[in-house]
């Protein structure tokens, strides 16, 4: 304590409050207000009214509202689940030495680099029917390459989806596993071959819990970034076909922009709480298996 | 024997991943390097040429000069930004520990959860009132603002793995207290900068959702606006939107492939220890 007293003055106690302060402007002040807009029919123009809990009801019986829910839901289910796994398995594969490792996982990241945007469009490009990549394959080798069109049919569109999600940012997930791997200490894993445990097992029971931080890490970042999903989604299919690949996020910026202010924040608390509830769970479950240092 | 063929096995896998990897990059190579005549439906073109006139047209019609002064502005502002305050903070809840600092550090780490569209209407709301509609300085403001919550993690995280004998030795070589954080402390943090850079930079110079919102002046566009025009104005300009890319891309990859070498080593340090 005596230590800290001649190294901590005053000043460092403030250190934080830039930060903090930056996030209340733009961060806090915003989302208060916005929970207060929640409760109105405000359309961006004309003065709001309180309308009480009616927007949060009105949800439930949006069934636009509800199937995109269940879209978001489907995405994030199939993504976050792939995006561990691979993420988890590519840095096994590349954790060991060999020549162009370096090279390798920065080429690995690299698909992470580019705008969700614009590898959307490159997707679309190579999926769309009758002119993309795929169907020029197709149509070489088959004469009815004229049905190809997975981003016209809503379940094979979302498979799309989730593919290019997960190629695109597996790259994330494995940096911050190889990271995990990186500091597991050398001679737990000898300790385990010399108890003779076989490759799996020594992944099982010394890897595995020694890398529940990583995973907490990557789970919840990818459980939040898999429901808030946009970009992407606005390249590929724009939503469609109709409303069947429509994201939350997408269905709230467009109720937003089409004067529906009030009930659009309402179904982003929504979506808050949809987010919330994944990443509690999992946050109790991978807590109740942390192994101490 | 067996050794060797396992080994075959991994190099193959590895080698098919990391093509996989750069397929996209392929694919706008060629979209790129192709003239717009060529149809490709007609014939499947599977290696690029040497045609650059998609590079100069897209530069002249999107006026991606301008996007990328702006993007430029934007990104590096507020990762100064994100770097300074963010480091600051995470210095104040490593070394610090009290019940506001914790309080307002689990604040942040919170609102990471709230997806950003619920601020948007509010956030527009505030924007007009101070003016920065259209401004470089109200991005950088927001969008530093949405980085700050993940860099001040990675920060008190690494800073936790820091002894605090080194600023102790830095004050009793007569350096001032809040000069030993800057002098000393601060330069110690290039790896767990370097992948807040890495991390955040790259999701400011990508941003869309929040840019589409308050940056709609032509001359305030910025590199994905830009290249999402050549698909929602001009009709799917596919050889051009490429082109495009390409540019807006460059600096994004030059940035990663400087930074990249303490990129692991700060994740590793910043988040996986604390």
């Amino acid at each position: 304590m005596l230590l800290k007293n001649r190294i901590i003055s005053k000043l460092h106690y403030y250190m934080i409050v830039p930060a903090f302060l930056l996030f209340t402007i733009f961060f806090i002040y915003p989302l208060l207000r916005g929970i207060g807009l929640s409760l109105t029919d405000y359309d961006g123009m004309t003065k709001a009214n309180f309308v009480g809990l009616d927007n949060f009801i009105e949800f439930f019986n949006d069934k636009r509202a509800l199937n995109d829910m269940k879209t978001t839901m489907l995405f994030a289910l199939g993504s976050a689940p792939l995006l561990n796994i691979f993420g988890f398995l590519y840095a096994l594969l590349l954790d060991r030495k060999f020549i162009g490792k370096s090279v390798i996982r920065t080429i690995i990241y690299l698909p992470a680099v580019i705008s969700p945007l614009i590898m959307g469009y490159i997707w679309y490009f190579i999926l769309q029917p009758q002119r993309g990549f795929v169907y020029s394959i197709i149509e070489s080798v088959s004469s009815n390459a004229v049905e190809f069109n997975w981003l016209g049919n809503s379940t094979m569109a979302l498979w799309v989806i989730i593919i290019v999600n997960v190629w695109q940012f597996v790259g994330m997930t494995m940096v911050i596993y190889l990271a995990g791997l990186q500091a597991i200490p050398e001679e737990l894993h000898e300790a385990g071959k010399i108890d003779g445990a076989t490759y799996l097992q020594s992944i099982r029971y010394i890897t595995l819990p020694m890398m529940i931080q990583p995973i907490k890490i990557n789970v919840i970042t990818n459980i939040i970034g898999s429901l808030a999903v946009f970009d992407i989604i606005i390249a590929l299919t724009d939503g469609g076909p109709g409303y069947s690949t429509e994201s939350l996020s997408i269905y709230i910026m467009r109720k937003c922009y089409g004067s529906f202010t009030g009930y659009s924040t309402a179904v982003a608390i929504i979506l808050f709480f949809i987010v919330l509830i994944p990443v509690i769970i999992s946050f109790k479950y991978l807590n109740s298996k942390n192994v101490e240092m | 024997m067996k050794q060797f063929s396992y080994k075959i096995i991994r190099l193959v896998i590895i080698v098919s991943i990391a093509l996989m990897a750069l397929f996209p990059f392929y694919v706008l190579a060629i979209l790129a390097l192709t003239p717009s005549s060529v149809n490709f439906s007609e014939k499947l073109i599977l290696l690029p040429r040497l045609y650059f006139d998609n590079f100069f047209e897209a530069w002249k019609i999107s006026n991606i000069g301008q996007a990328i002064m702006n993007s430029l502005i934007i990104t590096v502002g507020a990762v100064i930004l994100v770097v300074v305050f963010g480091s600051m903070a995470g210095y104040a809840v490593a070394r610090v520990k009290n019940k506001i600092n914790n309080a307002m550090f689990l604040i942040m780490l919170g609102c990471m959860m709230i997806p950003g569209i619920i601020n948007t209407v509010p956030l527009y709301t505030l924007m007009i009132s101070i003016g920065g509609i259209n401004t470089h300085w109200a991005m950088i403001m927001v969008l530093a603002t949405n980085a700050m919550p993940f860099s001040v993690f990675l920060y008190s995280g690494f800073i936790k793995g820091l002894p605090i004998t080194i600023e102790e030795a830095a004050i009793i070589d007569g350096c001032s207290k809040i000069g030993a954080y800057f002098r000393v402390v601060f330069p110690l943090l290039k790896p767990v900068t370097s992948a807040v850079i890495i991390i955040n930079g790259l999701s400011i110079w990508n941003n869309y959702a929040q840019s589409v919102f308050f940056l709609q002046q032509q001359s305030m566009k910025t590199i994905p606006l830009a290249i999402s025009m050549f698909f929602q104005q001009y009709g799917a300009k596919w050889h051009l939107m490429a082109a495009a890319s390409m540019i807006g891309l460059a600096p994004a990859v030059l940035t990663f492939i400087i930074f990249q070498k303490y990129f692991i080593k700060g994740i590793t340090a910043g988040s996986v220890k604390g």
